[in-house]
């Protein structure tokens, strides 16, 4: 009786999350994969009478006309007669939800399959940068005193309170062709560098903005390692390296695994960043998912977008899979 | 060693830092520009808080950051408590796997999903009540809860079973054990949780770029609207007070900390970071309250405005910076129009023809007033979008020069009012470029290799492609557009970039040679660096004009015509025309003593140096995709 209620109980207090996790998460993603499917196509309905007395009916393609006049205009000019004198019968507009894999295979084009690696590309070594940078200082971090990890941590979580399109901004001034750097670099005789529009510009992007992502996880699981264990392999005659190989790099695994979860899959698809970073030269996946849904949302735009989303979904789950073999936590670590 | 963890600490820091000092310190800067220091002044501050546009987006910001981060934490902390009373692992896993779907998921994905549903609902039930602020909210809440949960579940694992078993032998019931005994226990990670929500919603652009309709905008998106024009240092201004106040709040919480023993700080950092929290949103809360207060009173009224609509609310849709606002002394328009007609208006920005008319295609939203462009308005037109104006409520519609009556968008003068009209030019450095360049030829020169801008914007990009090779900018014919495409792909070598609003800090800083825009915006550039000359090319350029008119789906049409009455005010239209940079189609304007663009050689050319102009119209959507997908062909090189 007592553990029934107790059940219930437990349902109650999960059911909330669980409806709402169903509405939305579960279903929008169902419904990127019915818009990656599906066309919704116009047509005109167009019926006339010429004045020999035969009746023509001509279904006209939305996408080819404009407006219902066009339409009629088109209808006459198939049939061959002049537009003086007939009757119509019937003029209208007509659309239908067709299944149609005309969009996913658009995505399997030259354009778009080299945009999705060189996504990958550049989040790749974002991801392992951000990795060289963090991960030495969450040790260094997790080793210093209790109320400076506290200040820290706030420190690196500060930066996230700035909008990214604001710093991103501001980090164009740092690199602009007659921007900080290069002025500096005028000052002490250098010849200036191209750094805006390179490869590198946008990978430092996103190095920067998801560099506390890294950090955060990594230091999580460092801070949870006893400093008895520290001096545990001190007092066996550890060196420096083997401490670091035998006991703070596997116990940290877990934490690696969520940071570079977290760096790579807000870098692969991401758009503004490589947008503003590369002065618009290097196109990424998000930037064409962004581009189709915001240029030609109405005529297929959103139908293409739905097909990269749902493609770039499926790689990074994918990876997560992979990624998650080499650790047995269950990516806890991301909390902080 | 000890060097070795300075510098790697130094390094971070430094690295996380710069921009950020880079932002507070041309959050000083007299000039317009965020690259060129020009003096130090602290005017942004000052127009900050009279620009209710930005104001009124920070106030979103917020609402929306505290709302959406305390109904997820409830959720995800009940859910959290639920996850760990399941018995069943199945169910658990099950859970958990869902859980990490929107932190698995690329923002743009669970963005666009989520777009999709209120897409698809908002046709299904056919709504039309406003529900951006509740769809955001709901996008919000999605993405933080997973956030919440993963903070809260492993304290509740630490929690020790003994110590609630211990409460309820000592007479506890199941309840007060839960709040007495775990709740302090779990109590860190649902702060942790909480504050790391709302950090996430604050600063959240993608999902709420596609989420969010327009009459709830946040701040970054605000940011994202402003692609014609530039991007002004009160932006550093508002996120460097942001800066500063939590900034204050560390060091001071720091210092607070000092004092007691160490064992007791941590549930206290919590506590006073949430405290701290508070202050901050009361302050700038404060700030947004003192913004509503200037006033703002026009001269030389053509027209009556009674206040039989007062308390509406009216819906006004535009392009990002494209009205007075009260900046530099300007008039605050919007301002103005509420404190004489005792209308409220919310004022929407879009950053172009094709986000607005998705916005009103998809119906979700209504709108009173909107101001596309040309080949939109033709389309809107055509596709019976638009309302017929009541001109005998807009009496100024005299002010409109005849030249911009009749147009081919409007052919009898029944739908639209003219805003601002531009035309296209080439804006090059006299310091770079020798001899002035007379055709579109020359952004093809390899001898500026590095040094060419052009428009990241398909159409506009081929427009210029098309007269060089003398076509019409409107041909349906795909030949065309892949000759047009051929010649844009031989570009990109000699491509420093494809821009939009980013233009005026290359152009103004001299990162640039040339670069193709409108002749208001060269004025503006012109201001900020002297060097910068301006051309029509001959093979002919785009000229657009921009126009108020009432979508069929406006609630308040009389307010509207109001509304359009009072942007031809003289007094108005000169601020605006000011303001934009762009040519203004009201002779008032044009007439008025004390324009600043009176006679602009640029702006107002003469009969015999008028280039030669074309207008975009709409195109079928065959051809639009046509020509889009050969743009991703020509940028994704």
């Amino acid at each position: 009786m007592m553990n029934k209620e107790r059940s219930v109980k437990t349902t109650l207090l999960n059911a909330p999350y669980v409806v709402w996790s169903v509405i939305f998460i579960i279903i929008p993603l169902l419904m990127v994969a019915y818009y990656t499917f599906t066309a919704n196509v116009e047509y005109y309905d167009i019926s006339f009478t010429a004045p020999d007395g035969t009746t023509y009916s001509y279904e006209i393609d939305g996408a080819t006309v404009n407006n219902i006049d066009d339409a009629k205009e088109k209808a006459l000019e198939k049939a061959g007669v002049d537009s003086d004198s007939v009757v119509f019968d019937n003029a209208s507009a007509e659309s239908r939800t067709e299944f149609t894999t005309e969009y996913f295979s658009e995505i399997f084009s030259k354009d778009i399959a080299r945009a999705f690696g060189r996504s990958f590309l550049y989040s790749l070594i974002a991801t392992a940068l951000s990795l060289v940078l963090a991960y030495p200082f969450a040790y260094v971090l997790s080793r210093s005193s209790v109320k400076s990890q506290k200040m820290q941590m706030m420190l690196i979580m500060l930066p996230m309170w700035m909008s990214m399109l604001v710093r991103t901004y501001s980090w164009m001034n740092i690199l602009e062709k007659n921007g900080l750097i290069n002025n500096f670099f005028g000052l002490i005789g250098l010849e200036p560098v191209e750094m805006l529009g390179t490869p590198g510009a946008v990978i430092l992007g996103m190095v920067y903005n998801y560099l506390p992502y890294m950090i955060l996880p990594i230091y999580t699981v460092m801070s949870k390692i006893e400093p008895s264990l520290h001096e545990a392999a001190e007092d066996l005659g550890c060196n420096w390296l083997q401490k670091f190989r035998r006991l703070i790099l596997p116990l940290s695994v877990p934490g690696i695994i969520s940071g570079i979860i977290m760096v790579f899959v807000p870098s692969i698809s991401t758009f503004y960043i490589s947008q503003k970073m590369s002065n618009g030269k290097i196109v990424l996946i998000g930037d064409l998912i962004e581009a189709r849904i915001k240029n030609n949302y109405a005529d297929g735009g959103i139908n293409v977008g739905a097909a990269m989303s749902l493609v770039l979904m499926i790689v990074i789950f994918i990876c997560t899979i992979i990624m998650n073999k080499f650790s047995d936590d269950d990516g806890g670590n991301i909390a902080i | 060693m000890k060097v070795f963890k300075r510098l790697i600490t130094f390094l971070v820091y430094a690295f996380l830092y710069a921009p950020l000092i880079i932002m507070v310190f041309f959050s000083f800067n007299s000039g317009r520009s965020t690259m060129v220091f020009e003096g130090f002044s602290l005017k942004w501050y000052e127009t900050l808080f009279s620009n209710n546009v930005l104001m009124e987006c920070l106030q979103n910001s917020l609402i929306l950051a505290v709302a959406s981060s305390v109904i997820a934490t409830i959720l995800g902390t009940l859910a959290a408590v639920g996850v760990y009373k399941l018995k069943n692992k199945y169910v658990s896993g099950a859970i958990m796997s869902v859980n990490n779907i929107p932190m698995m998921n690329p923002d743009i994905v669970t963005g666009v999903s989520l777009m999709l549903l209120f897409v698809f609902v908002g046709t299904f039930l056919g709504l039309t009540e406003k529900t951006n602020f509740w769809t955001l909210l709901i996008a919000h809440i999605t993405f933080n809860i997973p956030y919440v949960l993963l903070n809260v579940l492993p304290k509740l694992k630490q929690t020790d079973k003994n110590l609630v078993e211990a409460a309820m032998d000592l007479g506890c019931t199941p309840n007060q054990a839960f709040f007495k005994v775990v709740m302090p226990q779990i109590n860190p990670g649902i702060m942790s949780g909480l504050l790391m929500a709302f950090t996430l919603s604050f600063d959240d652009f993608v999902i709420s770029y596609y989420t969010s309709g327009t009459d709830f905008r946040t701040l970054p998106l605000y940011v994202y609207d402003i692609v014609k024009k530039p991007v002004k240092p009160n932006i550093y201004a508002l996120y460097s007070i942001i800066f500063i106040l939590i900034l204050v709040v560390l060091i001071v919480n720091n210092f607070v900390l000092n004092a007691p023993s160490k064992k007791e700080s941590s549930g206290r950092v919590k506590k006073i970071v949430s405290g701290a929290l508070a202050v901050i949103i009361l302050v700038v809360g404060i700030f947004v309250f003192k913004g509503c207060e200037n006033d703002q009173s026009v001269d030389g009224l053509q027209a009556e405005y009674s206040k039989e609509f007062e308390g509406t609310t009216l819906n006004v849709y535009n392009w990002g910076e494209y009205i007075s606002d009260g900046t530099d002394e300007s008039l605050d328009v919007i301002t103005a129009f509420e404190q004489l007609t005792g209308i409220d208006v919310n004022y929407i920005t879009y950053e172009s023809n094709e986000v607005m008319y998705s916005k009103l295609k998809s119906g979700a939203d209504s709108y009173d007033v909107v101001i596309p462009s040309d080949y939109m308005i033709q389309r809107l037109k055509n596709e019976g979008m638009l309302k017929k104006l009541d001109f005998s409520q807009i009496s100024n519609y005299k002010n409109i020069d005849v030249r911009y009556k009749n147009l081919y968008f409007d052919e009898n003068n029944e739908y639209t009012v003219p805003y601002s009209v531009g035309m296209v030019g080439l804006i090059y450095n006299t310091t770079m470029v020798k001899e002035k360049p007379t055709s579109w030829n020359v952004m093809w020169d390899e001898r500026y290799t590095g040094d060419i801008l052009t428009f990241n914007n398909s159409r506009d990009a081929f427009a210029i492609a098309q007269k060089v090779l003398g076509q019409s900018f409107n041909t349906e014919n795909k030949a065309d557009w892949d000759a047009a495409a051929d010649l844009l792909k031989k570009q990109t070598p000699v491509l420093q970039g494809r821009v939009m609003d980013q233009v005026f800090e290359k152009m103004e800083g001299g990162n640039a040679a040339m670069a193709p825009y409108y002749v208001g915006d060269f004025l503006i550039m012109r201001e900020e660096n002297e060097d910068l000359d301006f051309v029509f090319p001959e093979e002919g350029v785009n000229v657009f004009v921009d126009s108020m008119c009432v979508p069929s789906c406006a609630k308040n049409y009389d307010a509207a015509m109001m509304f359009i009455n009072f942007m031809l005010e003289p007094e108005v239209a000169l601020a605006n025309a000011e303001y934009i940079g762009y040519a203004s189609p009201n002779v008032e304007v044009v007439n008025h003593p004390d324009y600043c663009y009176k006679d602009d050689e640029y702006l107002y050319p003469a009969e015999e140096d008028m280039p030669e102009v074309e207008y975009f119209y709409d195109l079928p959507p065959e051809t639009r995709n046509y020509y889009e997908k050969l743009w991703v062909e020509i940028t994704s090189k």
